[in-house]
């Protein structure tokens, strides 16, 4: 694994070399190119010029008047690195500091760049044939080489930029490399401790913000999911192991004892009854669980409708009053008017019944249950059933909810202690969460959801408060 | 009332048969889809209590789609040990008449059957129903015992005219959360229980006949007849 990410690295900063080199080549080329023409024609211009003055003069004092002012020239050394040359008819030389016409220079009148044997070195000159009235010929030249140190130096100039360029680009490529390699070896550090499996570990997240850190967030978002599932899972399977444990154990006990003791048809038949009860009560605990698999694992999205909140609120503290008052509680529902959000009403119903079933089992004679609806902000909505029950202990709180967590105070009541968890697991569902507080005394449990993507509404409904008008939600009764 | 019973487990398949038939139904059995399909198609039941999961390429579903499709609207239960909702849908509608998970109580099964093959026998016209005294108008939501008004909530009524819909059979718990509610899970307090004594007693007391019986480990009754010997237990 170090292996590839080591060789990815030194091809990255390869790339990035090579990668320069090429844009120093396309900077560099046109600017040579450029250069070299510009002076090219600047010196073809001032050869030109020369020759102009020159042939100005053989005009005005003709042949002679020409050979004495070059020879004046070349004498006075102002022809400095210029050749000049001024021959007669059939090419003999008259004046200039040419001993001998150069053999190689063509007859015809023009400019050339060529190569000229002068004092025995081999050169290359640029030069101006001019043809002169008479079968004379005018010969105005000038050494290359001359420029060649100031072409040296811009080869120099591009060397030390290439130099530059490649000790830049290793040096970056190699910072660049290491901290790459920093960050992915502590990634994969990481990740090894995962796969150890300490799931508790997360990546390192730097403050800067850029793609690696967004994507060390995103993944460590996506551990904290497996974590979570993974000790989901954990904690279901040890809490069935307990939990199915004891019933499987009772039902055991009950089928042997049947077995070894063979009593009397009445008992037998007895005890037949209650091992059907055990039964059925390992089956609720496996369809609960089954149930919370299946809300866990986010497939029943495709159910969300848009339902009545209110309306199935007050629907659910209809169906628990008649056992309220039988227990001699209040259970009371202000209808708030219709609060609509997306959600499966099936769940939704569910949850809210579960909320109200749980308060229903802790609180004694005489107590209160009380359901509320409210808006925390436009996009949610929020179930609340308070009750003036025992509550829960403070310590109790975040365990509450846990799979299987059966308080102190649920000892003796129904139930297999995965109430609360639905109702979180169903909350979280639609994107929401289950709050638990204290109530001064008793429980506040507080289900919030998300109200999803709802048809735009006007305001929500006043409450109702013609006496005579149809009342969905039911007020305090027994 | 006969019975087919498409079912590949062999014990399942006993234990059904010989409960149906203490029940007073009359059995066929089928062990694969073939036989199920030929069977279904071929001889005239009541009611079909059907598997999803069979040996050969023809499961549950396909035999239900099979028979819609002949026009054959035989009252379907589907047994199944698949639970999750999204399967429940689908083998609704799909086009099986109830949906019952396995594991399961035979008095569930038996009570469930017998509103299904009964629901097609049903005259959806009515507007009163009655029991011995006990009458409801359904279009004025009223009910009286013999000459006694009774006032009833809605939710109240509602449950009476489903047990009245169905005098005579046993009606489960599960049942009336599902068609009284719309409740598709059990609140694990015996509110059901609550809502029936509650009803009860508006309904029977002060009556020298009790008509709102409990049928023991299997659910509730409405009838005019004394308690026949029903129930698994």
């Amino acid at each position: 694994m170090s292996r590839v990410i080591r060789s990815s690295a030194a091809t990255f900063a390869a790339g990035y070399i090579l990668l320069g080199f090429a844009a120093l080549v396309l900077f560099a080329a046109p600017l040579r190119y450029a250069w070299q023409a510009t002076i090219e024609d600047f010196r073809f211009e001032l050869l030109q010029e020369d020759s102009q003055r020159l042939t100005h003069v053989f005009e005005l004092r003709g042949p002679a008047g020409l050979r004495s002012f070059i020879e004046e020239r070349v004498g006075m050394q102002i022809a400095g690195e210029r050749m000049l040359s001024f021959s007669g008819p059939g090419g003999r030389p008259l004046a200039g500091n040419l001993r001998s016409w150069p053999s190689s220079v063509p007859t015809l009148a023009g400019s050339y760049t060529l190569p000229v044997v002068l004092g025995g070195k081999r050169k290359m000159v640029a030069l101006v044939l001019t043809a002169l009235p008479g079968g004379y010929h005018l010969l105005v030249g000038r050494d290359v080489d001359r420029f060649k140190p100031i072409e040296r130096r811009f080869w120099y100039g591009l060397a030390a930029a290439v130099g530059v360029l490649t000790v830049a680009g290793v040096l970056g490529a190699l910072l660049i490399r290491r901290a790459l390699l920093a960050r992915i070896q502590s990634t994969q550090q990481t990740v090894a401790a995962i796969m150890r499996g300490d799931l508790s570990h997360r990546l390192k997240v730097r403050s800067s913000g850029d793609e690696l850190d967004t994507l060390a967030q995103t993944i460590n978002r996506l551990l904290e999911q497996i974590e979570q599932l993974v000790h989901g899972t954990a904690n279901v399977s040890n809490s069935i192991a307990h939990d199915l444990r004891t019933p499987l154990a009772e039902l055991r006990s009950r089928l042997e004892e049947l077995a070894l003791t063979r009593p009397a048809a009445e008992e037998t038949f007895a005890e037949i009854d209650a091992a059907l009860a055990d039964v059925d009560g390992v089956i609720r605990i496996f369809n609960a669980l089954l149930r919370l698999a299946e809300i866990d694992a986010g497939l029943r999205r495709s159910n969300f409708v848009e339902t009545d909140v209110v309306e199935l609120v007050s629907r659910a503290v209809e169906f628990y009053l008649p056992a309220a008052e039988l227990k001699g509680l209040t259970l009371s529902f202000r209808d708030p008017g219709a609060v609509a959000a997306r959600c499966d009403p099936v769940l939704l119903a569910q949850a809210v019944n579960n909320l109200i079933d749980n308060s229903l089992k802790f609180v004694a004679a005489g107590g209160h249950i009380e359901l509320a609806v409210t808006r925390p902000s436009y996009d949610s909505v929020a179930v609340a059933v308070a009750d003036d029950g025992p509550g829960i202990p403070q310590a109790d709180m975040p365990r509450a909810a846990q799979r299987f967590f059966r308080g102190d105070a649920s000892r003796g009541t129904p139930g297999v202690g995965l109430g609360l968890s639905l109702v979180e697991a169903i909350a979280k569902l639609h994107g929401g969460a289950l709050t638990l507080a204290d109530n001064h005394p008793g429980l506040r449990a507080q289900m919030t959801i998300e109200r999803g993507a709802t048809v735009p509404t006007a305001a929500p409904e006043p409450p109702r408060t013609d006496p005579d008008q149809p009342r969905r939600g039911v007020e305090i009764t027994a | 009332m006969k019975i087919l019973v498409v079912e590949d487990n062999e014990r399942m398949a006993r234990f059904l048969t010989k409960g149906l038939k203490e029940a007073g139904h009359t059995t066929d059995h089928a062990e694969n889809g073939r036989d199920g399909l030929f069977l279904a198609v071929s001889e005239r039941y009541d009611a079909i209590i059907m598997d999803r999961m069979l040996p050969g390429n023809i499961d549950g579903l396909a035999i239900i789609a099979a028979l819609r499709k002949a026009d054959n609207h035989t009252p379907i239960l589907i047994l199944s040990a698949l639970g999750d909702v999204d399967e429940r849908i689908r083998g609704l509608r799909t086009g099986g008449d109830d949906y019952l998970t396995k594991p399961f109580a035979f008095g569930e099964l038996l009570a469930r059957i017998d509103v299904l093959s009964r629901r097609v026998r049903q005259d959806a016209a009515q507007t009163t129903l009655e029991v011995a005294d006990l009458r409801i108008d359904l279009l004025a939501r009223k009910v009286w015992r013999g000459a006694r008004a009774i006032q009833l909530q809605p939710r109240e009524f509602k449950l009476l005219e489903y047990l009245m819909r169905h005098a005579g059979q046993v009606v489960t718990r599960t049942m009336l959360l599902e068609n009284v509610w719309d409740y598709h899970f059990d609140p694990e307090t015996n509110v059901v229980d609550v809502h029936i004594s509650k009803l009860r007693q508006k309904i029977d007391t002060d009556a020298e006949h009790q008509l709102l019986r409990t049928v023991r480990n299997a659910g509730y009754m409405i009838s005019a007849e004394a308690p026949p010997a029903v129930g698994t237990g």
